[in-house]
């Protein structure tokens, strides 16, 4: 089942500012969804519609299967949600703070104190709980808006940039709450610029540029298309010879390297295994007699696929509009293709 | 419900609270002292002590910390309502009913709290002037003026996202409308208007007709700006 599905959600602000163009998103139960995308990409206006805080211009979204709207506190209920940079009553301490969102989500009021009391303790501020809010630092913040979000132990939980403004600390210690926090039947979906917390947490991610999602897909289809092709090493010894008998490896198809001192980066734009290009860079690499000193098919991949799909998505923009418009023409039949179209999977002239 | 309530509560705390609060009330009681010190010695009629407070202290200390607490009520918390309140289990009508119920209430009992034992007192030591149903009726008036400019001034912290703004904006339309009722003959209508005839209202002098007209036409007004924040809040993105 879908717990997120969108079809064509776009929103334009004041006819001016297109914050978000068609996005098809489909999150699954249980998934740990990242959404990745520079900052303006169109995430938290993502969120504030999942949320029912703003209408779409146009498209539809359905949340747990259902319409999603101002009015459906219903749905709203079995949602948790974080925002980028909470902000609290500032003269509220965590307990009044939660005891209020207990309330207001008409939660008895036993039932509310041991959820805080839980809550709290899990999110390490157990020690401030009675401290006024106006004295928390940036992690305090976020971890009692983690808190917040969890009261209701929601089905989904939606989180914006949870790591945005904390210290490698605080990051830690979040990208592990929200590791404990996944399975059980929820749903996590994360908004981040930062990869290496998507590659952390994540099963599921999706890269979203200029309001649109240009990548969807299991992290490890993410990792496998990262490291396709590219192979970096770092060798000593006969460094001219290795470089020059570089173009044999063109038997699998072209080749270009780029030598950074004694590092060689080598992208085979072929079809074939990254076992079959290893085999081979190693193959070279005894062959000219080099020493190897350092090998790497995957250092920085998540950050160099994601830069590589948003300036695919930049540079083939005409490419995609005429596939997206040709999906648009089609019936039923093709809005598989469509879809597909839209996400970025590989068969479109996008990817 | 329970959410419903839980914002009134919440808000409620949150006015009892706030520094406008703290200086508004005060603000009324001590003039209001002074006038009944004056009243009782000096003999003065309690018809003109009473209009003379509502007009000269009252309603325009209340009309500012009136503006103040409405204006700001959804525009002042846009980013904590938002992101706290209605992201969660809870309807934008929940929230817009809870917020005007809390700050026009809250107005009210401020009113009332300072507004019966004054009257009270006045008519006792002041020298008795007033009918009791005019007395009644010249308090519901200025209520009614209190209560329809903090609607007005909700109506407009959903439609500004500036509170400074709205307060003044709120401000402005009040006074200036004055003028753009007498320009069209309709001078009656006008808060001003209202606010000079409260001695005779007071007094029991003034005809049912004229009494019935003000009182419909700031029900109705009251009314409108009422729906009309229901209707934007509904619109609204957040």
């Amino acid at each position: 089942m879908h717990v997120v599905n969108t079809t064509d959600l776009t929103k334009i602000y004041d006819n001016r500012y297109i914050a978000l163009n068609a996005l098809n998103l489909r999150v699954e139960k249980g998934q740990v969804f990242g959404l990745v995308g520079p900052n303006g990409a169109g995430k938290s206006t993502t969120f504030r519609l999942l949320l029912g805080l703003q209408k779409p211009t146009a498209g539809q979204l359905q949340v747990f299967g259902e319409e999603m709207g101002a009015e459906r506190a219903d749905l709203r209920r079995r949602i948790g949600y974080l925002p980028t940079n909470p902000t609290f009553p500032k003269h509220m301490t965590p307990i009044a703070f939660l005891q209020f969102v207990g309330s207001v989500l008409g939660m008895p009021k036993d039932r509310a104190k041991i959820q805080l009391t839980r809550l709290l303790q899990a999110v390490d501020l157990a020690g401030a709980a009675s401290q006024p809010i106006k004295g928390f630092s940036t992690g305090m913040l976020t971890r009692l808006g983690i808190a917040a979000a969890l009261m209701n132990d929601p089905e989904l939980l939606i989180l914006d940039e949870p790591t945005s403004g904390l210290d490698p600390a605080g990051r830690k210690q979040t990208i592990e709450l929200i590791r404990e926090l996944s399975g059980r039947d929820r749903t996590i979906i994360i908004a981040t610029h930062i990869l290496t917390d998507v590659e952390r947490v994540c099963t599921d991610v999706g890269i979203i540029s200029a309001g649109r999602l240009i990548y969807s897909g299991p992290m490890a289809d993410m990792r496998r298309l990262a490291r396709q092709g590219t192979i970096a090493v770092e060798i000593e010894g006969n460094t001219s010879a290795f470089e020059q008998e570089l173009h044999t490896l063109d038997d699998f198809g072209s080749v270009r390297y780029e030598r950074i001192g004694s590092e060689f980066r080598i992208t085979f734009l072929g079809t074939q295994g990254l076992n079959e290009y290893l085999h081979r860079v190693l193959a070279l690499i005894d062959r000219t007699g080099v020493e190897l000193l350092h090998v790497d098919t995957g250092s920085d991949e998540i950050e160099e696929a994601f830069l590589r799909r948003l300036e695919d998505d930049r540079t083939r923009g005409f490419l995609r509009a005429a596939a997206w418009a040709a999906a648009l023409d089609g019936n039923t039949e093709n809005s598989e293709r469509k879809e597909e179209a839209d996400a970025g999977i590989p068969g479109h002239p996008s990817v | 419900m329970q959410a419903f309530l839980a914002i009134l509560r919440y808000d409620l705390s949150q006015l009892t609270q706030s520094w406008v609060s703290r200086i508004w009330v005060p603000m009324l009681l001590v003039p209001a002292f002074f006038l009944l010190v004056v009243a009782s010695t000096e003999d003065e009629l309690a018809s003109e002590t009473l209009a003379a407070y509502l007009v000269a202290v009252l309603m325009p200390l209340s009309a500012l910390a009136v503006a103040v607490l409405t204006a700001g009520a959804i525009a002042g918390e846009a980013q904590i309502i938002a992101d706290g309140i209605l992201s969660r289990s809870v309807t934008r009508a929940e929230f817009v009913s809870a917020k005007i119920v809390a700050r026009l209430g809250f107005t009210l009992a401020v009113y009332l709290i300072v507004m019966i034992p004054f009257s009270y007192l006045i008519v006792r030591y002041a020298e008795a002037d007033v009918s009791y149903a005019g007395l009644l009726i010249g308090l519901f008036t200025a209520a009614l003026l209190l209560t329809f400019l903090g609607a007005l001034g909700l109506t407009l912290s959903t439609v500004m996202t500036n509170v400074m703004v709205s307060v003044l904006v709120l401000l402005i339309v009040v006074l200036s409308s004055g003028l753009l009722l007498e320009f069209l003959g309709l001078s009656w209508m006008s808060v001003t208007a209202v606010l000079t005839h409260l001695a005779p209202t007071i007094r029991g002098e003034t005809a049912a007709w004229d009494t019935f007209r003000v009182l419909f036409v700031f029900s109705g007004l009251t009314a409108v700006a009422i729906l009309t924040t229901y209707s934007v809040f509904r619109q609204r993105d957040l």
